[in-house]
């Protein structure tokens, strides 16, 4: 019995002794690991699938464009190209110099990669990108280190849509596309095919991806940039490796940021976790401005809404004051044109703000009198004899018929917390002048479908929380053709003068001119309203000190191929001082 | 043979629900709002191209013909490619199933033990301190909001005394070695199980605990235990041979219908601990519309539910001599 007790205490020890050293087993160089917490899991590594913002993220680490944004001023400059194309109006053609550059697999990056790249697109009509790409009539090689685009006419976002987009690998990809040109579902074939380890020239390469729990990609020893010097940095990587974590909800990720398990949370963060993570000394964190407009949009195809005067006087009752101190809890930007004001270039502040300073009863008298010189009417008016501000009752419309009901459709709140706040609020708003709002929660894909496919709505809150800094997107927005099942004119906004000045935007090169024309677009879109801007939320990200320096903040945060080409881990910097 | 006829009949049964709820399915996706390619918000996407999307999706096609391609898919054995992953739905459902049923059908099994074990004592004890305890204990983690227990379980064992990983089901760490051997991340996974195991314990013993006292007490007013006791048999041969076996029929039937919906995991528990199961994507493929994973989930979970039932079915005539069909 006693040896029997001795054999099964000395396995309980060599046991116990063999999980500790499993569980701290950990790898030799983690000091040089950077781990990212992800909110979800990346969807997929096909480049020319991937829609979701996780899995942009870890592409953005290995496919590359041609050009790309520096950091401080937005501006567009060479990346996998060697330096500025060089335009010829003549033949409306640009000319393109790649980089000394080479694939993971140790392959050079030539002009025949970016050739194949584009074909690609325009073969296939890769949804995602081929609007991109419509005006581009051939792409030709030079030689090998030169590339030549000719376009049908010239575009403005030529150099900052097109020349932006993914480079990928012939080799990688030309059985495939050969393959599946045969199929009689090309493009489902392309999209539907599984990449396991995607080649690409950026600083990161994939080595690992564990469905469901990390993915680890490893320095690109082939990396273009490693010890060059481009917009001023002297690009790394300096890291060996970065493992990025899938986390269900903030709350653990924060947890796992405070305990240091992991080095940065790439997702905004809610302002609510702010005051924790504050009095937290390891944690840094960083408020980034976002190119992103959260909006009120109207149906301007049918009543109510397609009465100008109701339009402006619900601009003159939405308080973005209320909005961006209380629901954003002041980090965010009230926003008064379709451009957000962090897009410094091409925002025209020169907008009406429709009474922004006004205290409420002023902006309620004001939408009154607007309403009121329109032709409405009411039971109880919102303004009373003596001119104080009282519950208005029975609205009526011009032709002197009652304002139906009608709803303004949101995201839920579990989805954007904001947007679902900021309909509630207005609703209440439109209330105070006797206009019978109700503010409805709606699943994403629904409201979209209503708005976008069907058509079939008065009012909503939405939101591009990443918009490209080309503002093209004014132009896409509220050009009428685009008012159709699936077109971005989600308002049905129609003015000729407006498409004549998108038409011109969209073909003219010269920025300076090209921004006279965006100006204009933004002031009648301010005086016609289709959309109200409200705000931009600021970005919110935090990171553990002391592991890793060199964090590069520009436009949209932390989260850059820029810093993860310039982080070092502490230890390294230390050495080198 | 009365048994074998009716478990024939049962088959056909079985069968034609299985159809109705493949057929309701498909139905209840392509009615939902929303489209797969509506969630793509990209402004320089045009029309033109999400149409042209949505037709090599083959979602163009009117809703008879999608339906045969369906039926026509389902006997070949695919189940088709997920909209939003692009690969084989089968592959990503064969990927989370184990992690799930790790997980719940671990919990269950040992909730179900450890359950039926103190709903037998408590019963037995019935208004002395110790049932009352039990009956108490079972009753605060039966009705405990599970979220919030999770996220408090994380909080204390994995942040405050790091006992525990705060998530996931394996450790990067360990796993991106060249040289960790199969022991260490076993244990690993071990170390990640523990944690959402303890919580969905807790959520579900009480569960059978109340079943199982409250069958048992049944159980105990029958007769033949009366005779038993009379027998001059011990208490414990009594209440594990003569009342147990007989009380628990109504604890199997539960144990049998969460082991089968245990498949589908728990999405909140799934999400809360970062677990990669089947719950999780099934939220993922709903709101996505992406109707294949959607699907294929769906009519799994069925498949396996109606077969538990089958089975359960079978197991009562084995448990109970009294059955008989």
């Amino acid at each position: 019995m006693k040896n029997f007790l001795k054999i099964k205490h000395s396995t309980l020890i060599a046991i116990t002794i063999s999980i500790v050293f499993c569980l701290s087993c950990k790898g030799e160089n983690e000091t040089d690991i950077l781990k990212i917490g992800l909110a979800e899991e990346p969807r997929t590594l096909n480049v020319w699938l991937a829609s979701d913002a996780n899995s942009k993220k870890i592409l953005s680490q290995i496919y590359q464009p041609l050009y790309m944004s520096e950091p401080a001023t937005q501006k567009l400059i060479p990346w996998l190209a060697k330096e500025h194309p060089v335009y010829n109006p003549e033949t409306i053609s640009y000319t393109v110099t790649l980089r000394k550059a080479k694939w993971s697999d140790g392959t050079d990056l030539t002009s025949k990669d970016v050739v194949f790249t584009a074909n690609i697109i325009k073969d296939f009509r890769v949804p995602l990108f081929a609007s991109k790409w419509d005006f581009v009539k051939k792409v030709e090689i030079i030689d090998k280190q030169t590339v030549r685009f000719y376009l049908t006419k010239p575009m403005a976002i030529f150099l900052t849509r097109t020349l932006t987009g993914p480079v990928v690998q012939k080799k990688e990809w030309e059985k495939i596309v050969q393959i599946a040109k045969k199929k009689e579902k090309p493009l489902k074939t392309l999209l539907n095919h599984k990449i396991e380890k995607p080649v690409g020239s950026g600083p990161f390469v994939l080595k690992e991806w564990r469905k469901g729990s990390y993915l680890y990609l490893k320095k690109n020893t082939y990396f273009f940039g490693e010890g060059i010097i481009i917009s001023g940095f002297k690009l790394g990587p300096f890291l060996d490796a970065i493992i990025f974590k899938i986390f269900g909800t903030s709350d653990v990720a924060i947890l796992a940021l405070k305990k240091g398990t992991i080095d940065m949370f790439w997702k905004g963060i809610q302002p609510g976790y702010l005051a924790d993570l504050q009095q937290n000394s390891d944690i840094r964190i960083f408020f980034s401005e976002k190119s992103a407009l959260y909006f009120m949009g109207f149906n301007l195809r049918k009543p109510p809404f397609n009465d100008i005067n109701l339009r402006r006087a619900a601009a003159a009752v939405i308080d973005r004051n209320f909005i961006v101190s209380r629901i954003l809890q002041n980090y965010g930007t009230k926003l008064f044109s379709i451009v957000p004001l962090e897009n410094k270039f091409w925002c025209c502040q020169d907008v009406d703000h429709y009474c922004e300073s006004h205290p409420r009863d002023k902006r309620i008298l004001l939408a009154y009198k607007t309403l009121r010189n329109a032709g409405y009417t009411w039971k109880i008016s919102p303004v009373d004899l003596d001119g104080n501000i009282v519950e208005g009752k029975g609205i009526r419309t011009p032709n002197g018929k009652p304002m139906e009901r009608f709803t303004i459709l949101t995201p839920p709140a579990d989805y954007d917390p904001h947007r679902a706040m900021s309909g509630m609020i207005i609703q209440e708003w439109f209330r105070d002048l006797g206009i019978p709002a109700y503010s409805r929660p709606m699943s994403f894909g629904s409201l979209l479908q209503t708005v976008k496919t069907k058509h079939n709505f008065e009012a909503f809150i939405l939101g591009y929380g990443k918009l490209s800094l080309d503002p093209d997107y004014v132009r896409i927005f509220f050009h009428s053709k685009n008012d159709k099942p699936r077109g971005w004119n989600m308002s049905g906004y129609r003015n000729p003068c407006f498409d004549r000045l998108a038409d011109q935007s969209k073909t003219t090169i010269d920025p300076n001119q090209r921004k006279k024309l965006l100006f204009k677009m933004q002031k009648m879109i301010s005086r016609d309203l289709p959309y109200i801007p409200l705000y931009t939320p600021k970005l919110i990200e935090a990171v553990r000190k002391g592991k890793f320096t060199g964090w590069v903040e520009m436009q949209n945060g932390i989260g850059n191929i820029w810093s993860f080409c310039m982080l070092k881990p502490d230890h390294h910097t230390k050495k080198s001082f | 043979m009365e048994l074998r006829k009716y478990l024939f009949r049962r088959l056909i049964e079985i069968t034609i629900i299985f159809f109705v709820i493949m057929t309701i399915l498909f139905l209840l996706f392509r009615l939902a709002p929303g489209d797969p390619v509506s969630r793509m918000v990209d402004p320089s996407m045009t029309p033109e191209d999400a149409r042209h999307l949505i037709s090599q999706l083959g979602l163009d096609q009117p809703l008879y013909q999608q339906y045969i391609i369906y039926l026509r898919n389902f006997f070949s054995g695919d189940f088709g490619v997920s909209f939003h992953y692009g690969t084989s739905v089968m592959g990503i459902i064969w990927d989370r199933l184990p992690n799930t049923a790790i997980l719940f059908t671990t919990s269950i099994i040992l909730s179900a033990f450890v359950g039926i074990f103190l709903g037998k004592i408590a019963s037995w004890h019935k208004d002395k301190k110790i049932d009352t305890w039990l009956t108490l204990g079972a009753l605060i983690c039966h009705t405990l909001f599970l979220p919030w227990l999770a996220l408090i379980m994380i909080w204390f064992f994995a942040y405050k005394i790091g006992w525990f990983p705060l998530n996931g089901i394996l450790s990067p760490e360990i796993w991106i070695q060249t040289d960790a051997c199969f022991f260490s991340k076993l244990i690993d996974v071990l170390h990640h199980l523990i944690l959402p195991l303890a919580t969905l314990f807790l959520i579900h013993f009480g569960s059978y605990l109340l079943i199982m006292r409250s069958s048992m007490l049944d159980t105990l007013k029958e007769d033949y235990i009366t005779t038993a006791r009379a027998k001059g048999l011990k208490e414990k041969i009594i209440r594990n041979h003569h009342a147990a076996p007989n009380a628990a029929l109504p604890v199997v039937t539960s144990i049998a219908l969460s082991l089968a919906f245990s498949i589908n995991g728990g999405a909140l528990t799934e999400t809360v601990f970062s677990w990669p199961g089947i719950g999780r994507e099934l939220v993922f493929a709903v709101s996505n519309n992406d109707y294949p994973l959607a699907q294929a989930s769906f009519l799994l979970i069925a498949a396996v539910v109606l077969l538990s039932n089958f089975l359960v079915d079978i197991l009562y005539a084995y448990l109970d001599p009294r059955i008989r069909y």
